[in-house]
């Protein structure tokens, strides 16, 4: 459903690119986990892929529509989330605020709201502020936005790099939870190799400037388990995999 | 809160909490503690007034300072009394306060767009940004000549140099704080496809709001002085014209000081009036949070 073809981005004409053909696919219903070391262009990626900033080359595609702006199916959460939530606005109210832009009624928006906050365990919490709510909290607050705008494909950017491993723990689950009960894609960006193990049913190994450099199939389980998927040897295997593929030498870069 | 004339005079940290910080909660304790704390804090306020104004009034009577001057604050209380029982308080006070609120008003409404367009385009803001850097530091009254002489001696000339002068604080703050709107916010608002109007309404502005008030409260000090100053040295009507009647009309320097201390209570009133407004407007800010305040 999402299609990148040669994407290329360069801010500098003289300098080199921060990303280069970038090509991949990602399937309906699909949940695809991008990794890569910091620097590595994935935040060019993703304002790419939502829209935010035109590429210098290549395509973006999503159900056959090219990507020009932010896609009206697309929903971006990003890692910031105390940054990316609005102080001034309730809960509720950042998670409905973009809604009537999409051309929902009031009622609609309200029920929305309501729905999403319920996925995420946060129905209680609409009147709260955000900033009265834990890390934790606050990105589901920032996941239920993403829902309530009812998008086929979740973009997101390191989105629990910013939390305890508990909660991360938590969250993850929470967002497997999620794709599995909604008819949804998930593209989700990492720098951590044992999440994007965990989660994905494909990892795509990013490499400066950001191009696949390689595609690893998850064949785990489907059903994931924070302890049990974890101590499986296959976990092991894929994650030293992954590992290796982010650490190879560039042929590009060897010493001639 | 600095006066700002070269940096951002932003109120407080930026909005942005430390991702692990839990902020607000409530906690009746300390709610209990803090009613506490302010009466204690008010009452020691007080006690320090009541303290100066025992001094003034023996440093007067034993004759350190020269009583035709300086009439004893127990002369000057019964003067200022007497002009709210008449009622002869009220006119000049309404006549500052309009020149105060009309020329707050005019600069706003001129300053808040202009500075939302300085701060959001960048070509605007190279454009202007030699110009404003020049015009600033003109000292208000030094229009004055030239404002008696395009308005003439009233309201008007009175309006035109406060606008000016409470111009620069709005207009500056707001470009700050337009040009300190939370990129992520800002993306997050155009990702949900918010078209540039909406994200100007949803997210630009009341993200600068906070820096706006800080603007006005400046505005507000800068309007008050000037609206005094330009009835003490034109004439326009007001409580600096009733300052030198009072100080001309010889024998009544205790009824001088009385309308000087009514200018004071009027510049205290209308500042904590603005940081009522603020608190109640900007109650989402770290600043005014219940109990992150710091």
């Amino acid at each position: 459903m999402l299609d990148v073809r040669d994407l290329t981005k360069t801010y500098d004409p003289a300098g080199t690119p921060a990303m280069a053909d970038l090509t991949f696919t990602v399937g309906e219903r699909e949940f695809v986990c991008i990794v890569g070391s910091s620097g590595c262009g994935k935040t060019t990626m993703l304002r790419c892929l939502s829209g935010l900033v035109a590429p210098t080359s290549g395509t973006v595609t999503l159900d056959g529509v090219p990507v020009d702006g932010p896609p009206k199916d697309m929903a971006f959460v990003f890692q910031d989330y105390s940054r990316s939530l609005l102080p001034w606005m309730t809960v509720a109210g950042n998670v409905g605020f973009p809604l009537p832009y999409k051309g929902l009624s009031k009622a609609q928006v309200a029920a929305a709201t309501a729905e999403a906050l319920a996925a995420v365990g946060l129905a209680d919490r609409g009147d709260s502020y955000p900033w009265q709510l834990s890390g934790g909290m606050q990105q589901r607050v920032a996941i239920a936005r993403a829902l309530a705008y009812q998008p086929r494909i979740l973009l997101m950017d390191e989105p629990f790099a910013s939390v305890d491993a508990q909660t991360r723990a938590d969250l993850e689950d929470l967002l497997l939870d999620i794709w599995r009960r909604y008819d949804i894609t998930i593209l989700f960006v990492t720098h951590d190799i044992d999440e994007a193990v965990y989660l994905a049913q494909r990892v795509l190994v990013l490499r400066r400037p950001a191009h696949v450099h390689e595609v690893v199939e998850i064949d785990l389980p489907a059903e994931r388990d924070q302890l049990a998927t974890k101590q499986l040897p296959r976990f092991g295997e894929l994650r030293s995999h992954v590992l290796s593929s982010l650490r190879a030498p560039d042929p590009a870069v060897l010493p001639g | 809160m600095q006066l700002s004339t070269t940096g951002t005079a932003a109120p407080g940290e930026p909005a942005a909490a430390p991702p692990t910080a839990r902020r607000g909660v409530a906690r009746d304790g300390s709610r209990l503690r803090t009613a506490d704390l302010g009466l204690r804090r008010l009452g020691l306020g007080l006690a320090g007034v009541v303290a100066v104004v025992l001094l003034l009034e023996i440093v007067v009577r034993v004759g350190l300072l020269p009583q035709a001057w300086f009439p004893p604050p127990s002369e000057i209380f019964p003067d200022f009394a007497g002009l709210v029982t008449t009622g002869e308080l009220f006119v000049p006070l309404g006549q500052t306060l309009q020149g105060w609120v009309l020329g707050i008003l005019a600069a706003t409404v001129v300053a808040v767009p202009l500075g939302v367009l300085i701060g959001s385009l960048e070509l605007a803001h190279r454009l202007t940004r030699f110009m404003l850097e020049f015009l600033r530091p003109i000292p208000p009254v030094a229009l004055i000549p030239a404002a008696v002489l395009i308005f003439g001696s009233n309201l008007d000339m009175k309006v035109f140099l406060i606008a000016f002068g409470t111009f620069w604080p709005v207009l500056l703050q707001t470009v700050y704080g337009v040009h300190d709107v939370d990129p992520t916010a800002r993306d997050t608002a155009r990702s949900y496809g918010l078209a540039p109007r909406a994200v100007l309404l949803r997210v630009t502005l009341p993200s600068a709001l906070p820096y706006i008030a800080t603007g006005l409260r400046i505005a507000s000090a800068i309007g008050l002085i000037l609206a005094v100053t330009s009835e003490i040295v034109v004439g326009v009507p007001g409580i600096g014209v009733r300052i030198t009647d009072a100080q001309s009309a010889g024998g009544a320097e205790a009824l001088m000081y009385a309308w000087i201390l009514a200018a004071g209570l009027l510049g205290w009133v209308l500042n904590g009036a603005l940081q009522m407004a603020e608190r109640r407007l900007l109650h989402w800010h770290p600043s005014f949070r219940p109990g992150g305040g710091r």
